[in-house]
C-alpha cells in the first residue's frame, strides 16, 4: 500500500517498479498494488508519484513467499526542510537564512535547451536581468542581479560563478576593434552536468565570498553519483535557429539617388526610382536571403553510480551549432569526471575534473549588417563570389560594394579554447562538533584566436575586402587558483540554543597573459601566415591579481524558529595601494519563522520574516595605482623607440569600494505548500566607486582613475509558486516572478558631472551616448533632438530631459530644426521585469511554457538611423509626399508651410537637396531612441515519457521525447530586429545600443532522452 | 578537548604566519606592461613623429575645405562642410603637447638645453595647429591635470604664447653644452640645432604673417624673422617616411588603389594646374597628381561626387607615384618655398611696399618648389618665363602670390589659413555643391569642438558656429 506520509491518505496511480527487472505496476483506487511471479532473490523497489519524493526500498523474496512492502511518500513540494547551497557549497536550510536565495533545479534549467548556462536562467529568477545579446552561436550573455552597482563604465557588474564550491572564470574577452560577441567563459559549462543552480542576490548572501561576489553569486552544483545502481543517461537534441523578427522593408524604390535609378551603378541602395518604373530591375528580399536556418546538434551521455563508500559521475558531451548568418558556428566538447570517496566514516574526499574544448568561427555581425545596409536590393546578395574567387559587389559591374556573405566567408575570426576546471576537497570531522573542509581548485584555459582579413589577389578591377590584408594571432592564457579552508564548530549552548561557528581562509590567485601579434600587408596573396607579411607588430598584456581573505560566520539558532547570523570578513587585495590594502566588512541577518510559535489558521502552512544588513567590499582593477609611459605600436621605427605618456592617470590613494545593503523579506506558504509567496525589498548603496572617468584630453590624459561617486539600487522582488490543480493524473504548477529595480547615480566625482559609459554612431551628428549624471537614473541615453517651441519667456532654463510633448519648432524652410544640445531621450533600465512559468503534467505528457517580460526599457537603434539615411524601411515610403509639419514657427504662429519630403527639385520647384530623411530626420537622435519592451515566449516545451511498462521491457528506466521552441516574440513596440539584442556583448555596460549587431533568433528543438 | 585546542592553536598560528607573508605575496601591482618613466630622447622621438602625423591629420580635413581634394561620393560631409567631431585630431594634438610638456620638464631638470629648445618649437607648432583650427582652446591649465575641466584660453593670447615659445626655444637652442644631444632620435632634423633655430625663425615669420588682416600686423617684423630663417630647400622641416611605415598620404593612395576610396583630386586643383584657370600649364601637375586611365587630368567637383563614374579610372587621384604620396615621401612641416611666399606677401605689405623684393621672392619660391619636386630645368624655365607667371614686379599682386603658394603648399594645412586670410578668393573657387545649409552659402571658417569636449568638459566649451571667424580672420 502507498500512502501520503503527512495525511495518511492512500495514493492512487503510484508507479511501483522493481528496479533492473523491468517489472512495474500502478496502485489502484485503494492505494494497493500487487506484483506476481517474481523469482526468489533480493530486489530494490521504487515508488514514484508526481509531486512526491520517490522512495526506494529493499525487499527479499523468499521461495514461494509473499512480501508486503508499504510506502509512505513525502510531498516533494515540501520546502520546509529544503536545502539550498550558499557560500562555498555549504548547504544551509533555507529556513535558517535571513536573506533571499532562489534555486533552479536541473530539469528547469535545461527545459529551453540553451547551450549557454546564463541564457538558461532567463526568466526564472526574480530580480535577475539576463540579456541574450544576440543570436550568434557562442555569443556571450549578460547577467545582472539587482541592477548595476558600479559607475565605472568598464567594471564587471556580473555575479561570481561558483561550481562545486570553487569560483570559476566567467570573463568575456572581446575581439579587438568592433566586438564580435565572444563567449562569456561560463558558456563552457555543459548545462546537462548541472544538478542545481542557486542564485545569491544581495550583499548578505555573498558576504562570505567577498570582493569577487559583490554583484551576487551563482552557485552551481554539478551532478554526482548516487549510491545504488548505475545510471546511464543519453541525450540527443537537434535544433533549428531562425531570425525571430525582421523590420518592415520598403520594396518600391531601388538603387540610385534623387529618384534617378542607376541599377548596378550607384553607391546608394534605395534612393533611386521605382522598381516598377525601371525596366530590368526587381526587388530582392536581401535580408531574408542573406540569413539562413542555423542547425545545431547536442549530444551527451553520462554514467553515474557507486556504493556506500564511493560514488562517481562521468559525462561526455558535444554541441555543434551553426548560426543564422552564414559561415558562423560554435562548438563545445566537454568531458567531466567526478568522484566522492568516504574511506572512513568521518573523512571524505571529493574531486572533479572537467575538460572543455570550445570555439568556432565568429562572424562579425556588425560588419555583416553594415554591408547589408549599403547593399542594394537590386542585386542578389547570395551571388557573392566571382568565378575567380573575388568578391562580387553591387555596383560597377560587381566591382564595388562589400558583400556581407563574402566577408563572412573570407574575413574570418576563429577561437579555440582549451580549458580545465579541476578541484579536490577534503572533508574531515575529527569529533562530531568539528568539521574541517579544505578545497583546492584550479581553472585554467588557453584561448587561441586567429583573424584573417584577405588582401588583394592582384586581379584587375578586384573588389577587395582590404587593401593590404591582415592576420592577427591572439594567445590568451589564464590560470586561476582558489584555495579555501573552512572550519565549522557546532554546539548546543542550551536545549533551545544551538550555535554554529564557521571560520575560514580564502586565497585567490589569477595569472593572465595575452599576446597579440598583428601582421599587415601580405606578400603572397592567399597565404595567411605571420611569416608572409610586410609589417608586423606585437602587443603583450600581463595581469596578475591576488586576494587573501579571512572570515567568520556565526549562526545562532533559537528553538529552530529564530535564526541570527553574523558574519565578518577581512580581505587583502593586491590591486590596492599597500596602505589601503586591507578592508573589513560585516553583515548580520535574522530569520524568524513565526509560523512555528504563532497559531495560524490551517491554510497558512508556513510563514517567515527575514531581515539583513550587510556590507561587501570591492577592490580596484589591476595596476590602477600606476602612472606609466608606453611605447606606441609604430615603434621600433628605423631603429628608434618613442615613448608617450599613458592616457590613463592612475591613483596612489585608491581605497576599496563599499556596498551596504539592507534587505527585508518574507516567505509565506499556504494550503500545504500549494501556494507560496516570497517577497523581498532591498536597498543597496555602493560608495567610493573606483572608476576611470573619461576626461577632457586637454588635461593631459583621456581618463583618470579615482574613488568617488555613489550609486544606489532599490527595488523589490516577488516570487509566487503554486499548484492550482493536482489530481491523480494531472498536475499544474505555476511560478510567477516580478521585480522592479531602480538604479540612481547619487553622486559622481568632484569636478565631474557626468560619466560617459558608451556611445554609438549616428549620421549627421546624431550619435547617441549613455551618460551617468549626478542625481539621475543610471543609463540615460543622450542625443540630439528636434527643437521645441516655447512661448516667449517660458523656455526652460537649462533642461536635462527632452520634453517630448512640447510642440516642434519649425524653421524658415518649413522643416523641424535640429537642437544640437545633448538631452536625455530615454533610459536603458527597464521599469519592471516579470515572468510566468506554467507546467502541466498529465500522465506521461508534460507541457510547460515560460513567458518573459521586460517592460519600459529604451534603446538607441543605430539600425533605424541607418535605415532612414539609406531609405531602406517602410518609414521612408513617404518620400513623394507633401507635408505641413505640426508645430510653431519662431514668431509663435502655427506652421502652415507645405514642404516636400523627397530629394532634389520638388514638384513645387524648390530644391530639397538630399531630402528630409537625410537632411533632418536622420540628424535627430530622438527619432531612434525607441521603446524596446517585449513579451516573449521564452520557451515552450512538450514532452512525453514513454510508458513505463513498455520501456522496461527493453531495460530502460525512462525515455523522454520532447519538442521545444524558444525566444519567440509575442509582443513588442520595437520595429527593428529582436529588441533584446545588444551590441558589445556581456562585458559592455553600455547596455542600450543595438549598433548593427547580430539579430536575435528563435530556436526549435527536438530531443530524445534515454535513461538506463 | 586537548587535541582540539592543539589543532586550533596550530591553525591560528599558521594563519598569522601566513598573514605576515601576505604583503610580499600581494605586492604585485606594478604594471608589468609599461614603464613609469620615459627617457627624454624617447619622448622626443615620438613627438617628432607625431608632429608630422598631426600635420597630415589636419591636412586631411583642410584639403577638402581648400579644394585640393574632393570626395568621390555626393554630398560627403567633409566636402559639404558639415559639423563633424574631429575627436581623433584633437586627441592627438593634446597627446603630443602633453608629451612635449613632459619633455620640457625633463630637459630642464637634466640641463638638456637642446631638447628643451626643440620641445618648445614643436610645442609652438602643434599649438598653432590647434588654435588655427579651433580658436579658443585649453592651454594654461592643461597637460598636468591641474583641473578636470580645463578652461579655454583666448586665441589671441595663445598666439602670444606661441611667439614666446618660439623665442624661448631659439634661445635654448643657442646655448652650448646641452647635456643630451639628439641624433637620429630626431626624425625631423637629426639633432641639428642650427636648423631648429632656423625653423624657429621661419615659424615666427609664418605666424606673424597670419595677422595680416589685423591692425597689429607688422610686415617688417615678418621680414626680419625671415633673415634668420631657411636658406634653401635643405633646411625644410619634414619627416621622411619608410617602407615599413609609409607616408600617411601614401596609405591613402594605396587604400584608394584597393578601392577604399580617398585622395581624389578636386576640379579646382586640376583646373588650377592644367591651364584652364590661369592659361598656363604647370609642369608640376604630374608630380602632384595622377592622370585618369585615359591619360587626362580630371577633377571632381567638391560636394558633387563622381556621379555615375566607376570607382577607379575616371578621375585624377593621389598615387604612390606622386611626390607627396609616395611610400617614402617626406611629410612637410615647413618649407623654404613657403618662407619665400611669406616674404613676398610681407614685402608687398610694408609701407612703402618693396615690389622688387616681393617679386624676386615670389619667383624664388616657385623655383624652390620646382627644384624640390625635381621638375627639369627646361620646363621650369619655360614656366617661370611664361607671361602669366612672370608678371613683373610692378604688376605683382597678392593674387599671384596666393596662386603660386597654393601649389607649393599642396595638401598642407597652412593653405586653409591662407584661404581664410584671402577670403577664399582663388580664381574660380566656388562654394561646394550641397553645402551645409547652416553655413548660409558661406565658406567654413573654423572647426566645431569635438564630442569628447562637449561631453566631458561641456561647461567650458564655447558655443560656436562654423562661420565664426578666428581673431586673425576678422
Amino acid at each position: 500500500m502507498v500512502t501520503d506520509s503527512e495525511t495518511g491518505e492512500v495514493l492512487i496511480g503510484v508507479n511501483i517498479l522493481v528496479l533492473n527487472e523491468g517489472m512495474g505496476v500502478a496502485t489502484d483506487e485503494n492505494g494497493e498494488y500487487e506484483i506476481s511471479n517474481i523469482p526468489t532473490g533480493d530486489y530494490q523497489v521504487e515508488a514514484r508519484y508526481i509531486g512526491y519524493i520517490s522512495q526506494i526500498e529493499d525487499v527479499t523474496i523468499g521461495d514461494g513467499e509473499e512480501a508486503v512492502l508499504n510506502f509512505e511518500l513525502v510531498i516533494s513540494t515540501s520546502q520546509l526542510d529544503e536545502l539550498v547551497v550558499t557560500s562555498f557549497g555549504l548547504e544551509q536550510e533555507k529556513k535558517a537564512l535571513g536573506y533571499s536565495v532562489q534555486e533552479i533545479d536541473s530539469e528547469n534549467l535545461t527545459v529551453g535547451n540553451q547551450a549557454n548556462v546564463v541564457n538558461a536562467l532567463s526568466g526564472k529568477v526574480s530580480g535577475v536581468q539576463i540579456t541574450n545579446t544576440g543570436g550568434a552561436p557562442g555569443r556571450s550573455s549578460r547577467i545582472i542581479i539587482r541592477g548595476v552597482n558600479s559607475l565605472d563604465p568598464s567594471a564587471d557588474n556580473q555575479p561570481l560563478f561558483v561550481v562545486d564550491g570553487v569560483p570559476i572564470d566567467n570573463s568575456t574577452i572581446e575581439s579587438g576593434g568592433t566586438p564580435r560577441g565572444m563567449s562569456n567563459r561560463a558558456a563552457d559549462l555543459n548545462p546537462n552536468d548541472i544538478e542545481s543552480v542557486n542564485v545569491l542576490k544581495g550583499a548578505a548572501a555573498t558576504a562570505l565570498y567577498g570582493v569577487r561576489a559583490s554583484n551576487g553569486a551563482i552557485i552551481i552544483t554539478t551532478k554526482s553519483g548516487q549510491s545504488g545502481e548505475t545510471q546511464i543517461n543519453l541525450n540527443s537534441t537537434v535544433g533549428f535557429d531562425r531570425v525571430n523578427k525582421f523590420p518592415e522593408f520598403q520594396e518600391v524604390y531601388g538603387q540610385g539617388f534623387g529618384f534617378v535609378s542607376a541599377p548596378g551603378n550607384s553607391f546608394w541602395p534605395n534612393w533611386g526610382g521605382k522598381y516598377s518604373e525601371t525596366p530590368g530591375t526587381e526587388y530582392n528580399d536581401i535580408w531574408r536571403d542573406a540569413t539562413e536556418t542555423g542547425v545545431s546538434f547536442d549530444n551527451s551521455i553520462n554514467v553515474s553510480g557507486g556504493n556506500e563508500v564511493a560514488t562517481y559521475y562521468a559525462s561526455v558531451s558535444n554541441l555543434d551549432q551553426q548560426g543564422v548568418l552564414p559561415f558562423g558556428d560554435w562548438g563545445r566538447t566537454s568531458v567531466r569526471l567526478s568522484g566522492d570517496i568516504a574511506p572512513k566514516e568521518n573523512f571524505k574526499v571529493r574531486s572533479s575534473i572537467n575538460y572543455v574544448n570550445s570555439g568556432g568561427m565568429r562572424v562579425l555581425g556588425d560588419r555583416f549588417m553594415e554591408s547589408m545596409m549599403y547593399w542594394s536590393p537590386n542585386a542578389d546578395v547570395t551571388n557573392f563570389e566571382k568565378p575567380d574567387g573575388t568578391m562580387r559587389g553591387y555596383y560597377n559591374d560587381g566591382g564595388s560594394g562589400g558583400n556581407p556573405i563574402y566577408q563572412a566567408k573570407y574575413w574570418t575570426y576563429e577561437d579555440n579554447v582549451n580549458r580545465i576546471i579541476g578541484n579536490v576537497t577534503f572533508d574531515y570531522s575529527p569529533v562530531d562538533f568539528l568539521n574541517i573542509v579544505y578545497t583546492l581548485g584550479t581553472d585554467f584555459y588557453s584561448d587561441q584566436r586567429t583573424e584573417i582579413i584577405p588582401g588583394p589577389r592582384g586581379i584587375e578591377n578586384e573588389n577587395v575586402v582590404s587593401s593590404t590584408g591582415t592576420i592577427e594571432e591572439t594567445r590568451i592564457n589564464s590560470r586561476d587558483i582558489n584555495s579555501t579552508l573552512n572550519i565549522t564548530l557546532q554546539t548546543d549552548l542550551s536545549e533551545k540554543i544551538n550555535t554554529r561557528l564557521r571560520v575560514g581562509n580564502d586565497i585567490f590567485d589569477r595569472d593572465f597573459n595575452n599576446v597579440v601579434s598583428t601582421g599587415n600587408d601580405f606578400v603572397t596573396p592567399l597565404f595567411y601566415h605571420l611569416s608572409n607579411v610586410r609589417n608586423i607588430s606585437l602587443n603583450q598584456n600581463i595581469r596578475q591579481r591576488r586576494l587573501v581573505g579571512v572570515y567568520g560566520d556565526l549562526m545562532v539558532n533559537y528553538d529552530d524558529y529564530l535564526f541570527v547570523n553574523v558574519t565578518g570578513r577581512n580581505d587583502w587585495s593586491s590591486t590596492l595601494p599597500e596602505d589601503n590594502r586591507s578592508f573589513f566588512y560585516p553583515s548580520v541577518s535574522v530569520g524568524f519563522s513565526f509560523s512555528d510559535i504563532v497559531d495560524l489558521p490551517d491554510y497558512f502552512t508556513f510563514g517567515k520574516l527575514r531581515a539583513s544588513l550587510s556590507q561587501v567590499g570591492k577592490d580596484a582593477p589591476v595596476y590602477a595605482t600606476s602612472n606609466t609611459y608606453n611605447t606606441p605600436s609604430v615603434f621600433p621605427l628605423d631603429g628608434q623607440v618613442g615613448f608617450t605618456r599613458s592616457n590613463i592617470r592612475g591613483s596612489a590613494d585608491l581605497k576599496p569600494e563599499l556596498t551596504t545593503a539592507l534587505e527585508f523579506g518574507t516567505d509565506l506558504r499556504f494550503f500545504e505548500n500549494r501556494l507560496g509567496v516570497d517577497f523581498t525589498w532591498y536597498k543597496s548603496n555602493s560608495k567610493d566607486q573606483i572608476f576611470d572617468v573619461p576626461i577632457s584630453n586637454a588635461t593631459g590624459y583621456s581618463r583618470i582613475i579615482t574613488n568617488a561617486g555613489e550609486i544606489e539600487n532599490q527595488g523589490f522582488e516577488l516570487q509566487m509558486t503554486g499548484r492550482p490543480m493536482q489530481t491523480q493524473d494531472f498536475v499544474w504548477d505555476v511560478t510567477l516572478n516580478y521585480s522592479r529595480n531602480k538604479s540612481t547615480v547619487v553622486e559622481v566625482a568632484e569636478g565631474i558631472d557626468q560619466i560617459l559609459v558608451g556611445s554609438s554612431f549616428g549620421y549627421a551628428g546624431s550619435s547617441a551616448s549613455i551618460q551617468l549624471l549626478e542625481g539621475e537614473a543610471y543609463g540615460n541615453i543622450y542625443g540630439r533632438s528636434y527643437e521645441r517651441y516655447y512661448p516667449a519667456g517660458e523656455a526652460p532654463e537649462d533642461p536635462t530631459f527632452l520634453d517630448e510633448d512640447a510642440p516642434l519648432l519649425i524653421g524658415e524652410d518649413g522643416f523641424p530644426v535640429i537642437n544640437t544640445d545633448q538631452l536625455v531621450l530615454g533610459n536603458t533600465q527597464p521599469d519592471w521585469i516579470g515572468s510566468i512559468n506554467n507546467s502541466f503534467s498529465y500522465k506521461n505528457l508534460n507541457l510547460s511554457f515560460l513567458v518573459d517580460v521586460i517592460w519600459g526599457q529604451d534603446v538607441y537603434s543605430q539600425y533605424d538611423n541607418f535605415f532612414t539615411a539609406f531609405g531602406i524601411t517602410e518609414s521612408t515610403l513617404n518620400r513623394e509626399d507633401f507635408r505641413v509639419f505640426d508645430g510653431f514657427t519662431a514668431d509663435g504662429q502655427r506652421n502652415t508651410q507645405e514642404v516636400w519630403l523627397g530629394q532634389g527639385i520638388g514638384p513645387d520647384g524648390v530644391d530639397y537637396g538630399a531630402g528630409f530623411h537625410r537632411n533632418r530626420e536622420r540628424a535627430a537622435t530622438e527619432n531612434f531612441v525607441l521603446d524596446a519592451s517585449y513579451i516573449k515566449l521564452r520557451n515552450i516545451r512538450l514532452g512525453y515519457n514513454l510508458p513505463q511498462d513498455f520501456i522496461s521491457n527493453f531495460g530502460f528506466r525512462n525515455i523522454n521525447l520532447s519538442a521545444t521552441a524558444t525566444n519567440i516574440i509575442l509582443y513588442t513596440p520595437f520595429d527593428g530586429f529582436d529588441p533584446e539584442s545588444r551590441a558589445g556583448g556581456a562585458s559592455s555596460n553600455a547596455n542600450g545600443f543595438t549598433a548593427l549587431d547580430y539579430p536575435g533568433v528563435a530556436s526549435f528543438f527536438f530531443s530524445v532522452n534515454l535513461s538506463l | 578537548m586537548k587535541n582540539v585546542t592543539k589543532v586550533l592553536l596550530i591553525t591560528v598560528f599558521s594563519s598569522i604566519l601566513l598573514l605576515a607573508g601576505c604583503n610580499d605575496y600581494l605586492n604585485i601591482n606594478d604594471d608589468p606592461n609599461n614603464p613609469t618613466s620615459a627617457p627624454a630622447l624617447g619622448l622626443l622621438t615620438n613627438a617628432t613623429f607625431e608632429t608630422s602625423q598631426n600635420t597630415y591629420r589636419i591636412g586631411s580635413t583642410t584639403s577638402y575645405y581648400v579644394q585640393y581634394l574632393a570626395s568621390p561620393n555626393t554630398g560627403s560631409a567633409l566636402d559639404t562642410q558639415e559639423p563633424l567631431s574631429f575627436g581623433n585630431d584633437w586627441f592627438n594634438l593634446y597627446d603630443v603637447l602633453t608629451d612635449l610638456s613632459d619633455l620640457e620638464l625633463l630637459a630642464e631638470e637634466q640641463g638638456a638645453t637642446q631638447l628643451l629648445g626643440i620641445a618648445k618649437i614643436l610645442k609652438a607648432y602643434n599649438l598653432a595647429l590647434l588654435v588655427d583650427s579651433w580658436g579658443d582652446v585649453p592651454y594654461s591649465d592643461a597637460f598636468f591635470v591641474q583641473t578636470l575641466n580645463p578652461s579655454y584660453n583666448d586665441q589671441s593670447e595663445l598666439y602670444g604664447t606661441i611667439f614666446t615659445l618660439l623665442e624661448d626655444g631659439i634661445q635654448q637652442l643657442q646655448q652650448q653644452n646641452s647635456t643630451i644631444n639628439a641624433g637620429n632620435e630626431d626624425f625631423i632634423y637629426g639633432g641639428d640645432s642650427s636648423k631648429w633655430i632656423q625653423l624657429g625663425y621661419m615659424l615666427q615669420a609664418r605666424y606673424l604673417n597670419h595677422l595680416s588682416k589685423q591692425s597689429s600686423y607688422e610686415p617688417a617684423a615678418v621680414l626680419s624673422a625671415i633673415e634668420n630663417g631657411f636658406a634653401s630647400n635643405e633646411d625644410d622641416a619634414q619627416v621622411t617616411y619608410y617602407d615599413s611605415q609609409v607616408n600617411p598620404w601614401a596609405s591613402v593612395a594605396i587604400a584608394n588603389a584597393g578601392l577604399i576610396l580617398g585622395g581624389w583630386i578636386s576640379e579646382q586643383t586640376v583646373e588650377h594646374l592644367d591651364g584652364t584657370t590661369y592659361g598656363v600649364e604647370d609642369p608640376r601637375i604630374s608630380f602632384l597628381i595622377s592622370p585618369n586611365e585615359d591619360g587626362n587630368f580630371v577633377g571632381v567637383e567638391n560636394g558633387a561626387g563622381r556621379g555615375n563614374a566607376p570607382e577607379s579610372g575616371a578621375f585624377s587621384v593621389l598615387s604612390t607615384d606622386n611626390y607627396y604620396a609616395a611610400r617614402t615621401a617626406p611629410l612637410v612641416i615647413a618649407s623654404y618655398a613657403e618662407q619665400k611666399f611669406i616674404e613676398a606677401e610681407a614685402a608687398l605689405s610694408t609701407n612703402p611696399a618693396q615690389p622688387a623684393r616681393a617679386y624676386q621672392a615670389y619667383l624664388d619660391g616657385i623655383e624652390a618648389h620646382m627644384d624640390k619636386l625635381g621638375v627639369d630645368t627646361v620646363e621650369k624655365d619655360a614656366y617661370l618665363n611664361d607671361p602669366a607667371v612672370a608678371v613683373g614686379s610692378a604688376a605683382l599682386t597678392i593674387d599671384d602670390i596666393m596662386r603660386e603658394k597654393y601649389v607649393a603648399l599642396f595638401l598642407h594645412p597652412e593653405t586653409w589659413v591662407d584661404a581664410r586670410r584671402y577670403n577664399y578668393s582663388y580664381a574660380n573657387m566656388t562654394i561646394p555643391a550641397n553645402l551645409n545649409q547652416d553655413l548660409g552659402g558661406e565658406f567654413i571658417r573654423r572647426l566645431g569642438y569635438p564630442d569628447s569636449e562637449t561631453q566631458r568638459n561641456g561647461q567650458n566649451v564655447p558655443d560656436v558656429n562654423l562661420t565664426d571667424r578666428l581673431f586673425w580672420d576678422q
